[in-house]
This record gives structure tokens, C-alpha cells and sequence, in this order.
């Protein structure tokens, strides 16, 4: 990230340098004005979520949900923390289900949880899931779709969904064969 | 799709009435939880700022257009229309700057054209890469080079395959 910073940060401030030196601080200043506005989208669903989240906690229901899926967790993140494994699965049912802002909140305990643990693979591991889209249903694309007058705004349902499978086995496939071969070396 | 609008409602009803039975106290729960989301905004707050500054300098500054004009043989010799170029190179770092930009696309080009369709493909089966790096590995000192370089290669993978697929199905 380091890197990508430096380096997307440098061109730019070049490009802007020799072709538009007034408009530097104000590219900044929307960046960092986009973000405060994002921030309070974000505290507005995570609210939500996290009330919905504790409530489902409290009734030791997400628990007894995924029980039946921590074996196949269990292997897919190498790990036999329960409690983060349960929380992964949270965070993959809420990215299928296209549930707007609730899978970040789980994402972000699961990984501090795996990361206490030591398991960075599993941390990598549910990073790579979700960056690669886990999203049955992309909703927000069907209705820019139809809001553009689309004759049928979800004919774009299943290359999409085909796309995304393939990238999210792709990754975790990567992820899995990078891991083997760092063991194998070390 | 009419049916996808009441998952959320539904999972709510379904929940509160199980916590009504468990004799779970749903405000006090609730509000427990509602505490949690200040902190999570404020780590993650730095993280979001840093990647949404750099999303919105390279796209100002025209390093997206340059990058995507100099790719641009690279991505009709994969298949993909060069057109759409910029909002892959984007999607990256934004979610809600991917999203303005495919509305952008979609009525230049129409919804249901193929460069269309392809745009709404890129936008729906990738995710925002570095957002999403910034805030999990948020405060960790773990480097998150291999995840990220996997994500990126295997969503790129993916839209060449999907840009395939637009033309056949």
C-alpha cells in the first residue's frame, strides 16, 4: 500500500505541477471532504448493523447458524477460534445477501480476531473473499441499470455472477498455493 | 428483484420475534451494539481519508485517463472495451466514485450496449480492493501486498471472462 501510495501520489502531483498547479490542494481537499461524508454514511449503517448484529449475538442465534458450516470454515481459514470463525461466516452471508454496509463491521472483528490469533492467513484468507465480491445479487448496478432505461436491467445477473465466482475460487485458490509454497520454503 | 427488497425487512421481523421468544431485551441489545460503531468510524476514519484522497488525485489529476489511454491496446487485445478502462482502474480505490462513473458510462453509451454491459459487469463482480485492505488491516502492522495483489489479479482474470461471456450470452 506503501508503495501504491507513493507512487499514485507522485505521478499526480507531477501531472499537476506542469499542467494545473491551482487545482492540487483542491483535489485533496474533495478527497478528504468525500471521506468525512462517507464516514457518516458508514456510522449510519454500522449503527444499524451493529444493533442488529448484538441483537442476533444476545440470542446465541448466529452461533447455533453457523455451527454447521465451522468444519468447512475451520479448513477453508485454518483456525479453531469459534467465536472469529462465526463471525467470518456472518461476514459471508451479509456480502451474499448484498446487506448495504453490514459486512465491514464483521469483516473488521473477524480479522482483529485472527490477527490476535496470529493467523494471517486466515485474515488474508477473508480479505481476498471479500475484495473479490462474494455479492449474489449487485443490486446497486441492476438499478443504475434500469435507471438508464435498460429494456432488462438484470439480463447483467448471470455473467456478473459467473464473474465474480470465478474471481472469488481464483483468489482463495492463489491465496491457498502462495501460502503452501511460503511454507514449503521456509 | 422485487423479491431482493424483502430480505432485509424479513431478516429484521424473523430476528426480533426469536429475540421476543429468547426473552432477549431487543432495546438494550440494540443500543449496546449502536455504541460499538463510533470506534469502528473513528479507526477507520484515517485509513478511509488516505485511500479517498489518492482516489480523487488520480482521477483529477488525468493520471486515470493517461494510464487508461496507454492500457488501452492491452485491454481491447483482452477483450475488454477500452471505454470502460478508467472505471477498472478505479473501482479499486472507490466504491461510490466507480458507481458515479458507470451512471456516466451508461448514458453515454447506453445500458444495454455491449460496452454498457460490460461497464455494469466490471462495477458489479469486483470490489473496492483498497478500501477494503485500508480499513481490516486498519492499526496492523502486517503487510497486506499478497492479499491485495491476489484480489487485484484475480478480479482482472475474472473481467476478461466476464467481458467474454457479455459477447456470448
Amino acid at each position: 500500500m506503501n508503495v501504491i501510495f507513493a507512487a499514485v501520489f507522485l505521478g499526480a502531483a507531477l501531472i499537476f505541477l506542469f499542467t494545473d498547479a491551482e487545482g492540487f490542494l483542491p483535489a485533496l481537499l474533495a478527497g478528504a471532504e468525500r471521506a468525512a461524508g462517507v464516514c457518516l454514511a458508514l456510522l449510519a449503517s454500522y449503527c444499524v448493523w451493529l444493533g442488529f448484529f448484538k441483537v442476533l449475538e444476545r440470542c446465541a442465534l448466529a452461533d447455533k447458524l453457523s455451527r454447521a458450516l465451522l468444519p468447512a470454515a475451520g479448513r477453508l481459514f485454518r483456525s479453531r477460534d469459534a467465536r472469529a470463525l462465526s463471525l467470518a461466516c456472518q461476514n459471508i452471508a451479509a456480502n451474499m445477501l448484498g446487506l448495504p454496509g453490514a459486512p465491514t463491521p464483521l469483516g473488521v472483528a473477524a480479522t482483529q480476531k485472527f490477527l490476535a490469533a496470529r493467523n494471517g492467513y486466515a485474515a488474508e484468507m477473508l480479505l481476498v473473499l471479500n475484495a473479490t465480491s462474494l455479492q449474489l445479487l449487485p443490486t446497486t448496478v441492476i438499478a443504475l441499470r434500469a435507471a438508464a432505461g435498460s429494456a432488462s436491467p438484470a439480463d447483467i445477473l448471470l455473467p456478473t455472477l459467473l464473474a465474480s465466482l470465478l474471481s472469488t475460487l481464483l483468489g482463495a485458490a492463489l491465496l491457498f498455493l502462495t501460502h503452501k509454497i511460503g511454507r514449503r520454503r521456509t | 428483484m422485487r423479491y431482493a427488497a424483502l430480505v432485509i425487512p424479513a431478516l429484521f421481523l424473523v430476528l426480533f420475534v426469536y429475540a421476543l421468544i429468547r426473552r432477549v431485551k431487543i432495546y438494550d441489545s440494540f443500543t449496546e451494539g449502536v455504541k460499538e460503531a463510533v470506534p469502528l468510524v473513528l479507526s477507520v476514519f484515517p485509513y478511509l481519508v488516505s485511500v479517498l484522497i489518492l482516489s480523487e488525485l488520480f482521477e483529477r489529476s488525468g493520471l486515470a485517463a493517461r494510464l487508461t489511454q496507454a492500457l488501452s491496446p492491452v485491454f481491447s487485445f483482452l477483450g475488454i472495451p477500452p471505454e470502460i478502462g478508467k472505471l477498472v482502474l478505479l473501482k479499486p480505490f472507490s466504491g461510490s466514485g466507480s458507481t458515479a462513473l458507470l451512471a456516466d458510462l451508461l448514458a453515454a453509451y447506453g445500458a444495454d450496449s455491449y460496452i454498457g454491459r460490460c461497464a455494469a459487469l466490471a462495477c458489479g463482480s469486483s470490489e473496492t480492493v483498497f478500501f477494503l485492505s485500508a480499513v481490516y488491516f486498519a492499526g496492523s502492522k502486517k503487510s497486506v501486498a499478497k492479499p491485495v495483489a491476489v484480489a487485484l489479479l484475480s478480479n482482472f482474470i475474472s473481467l476478461i471472462f466476464g467481458c467474454f461471456l457479455c459477447r456470448i450470452l
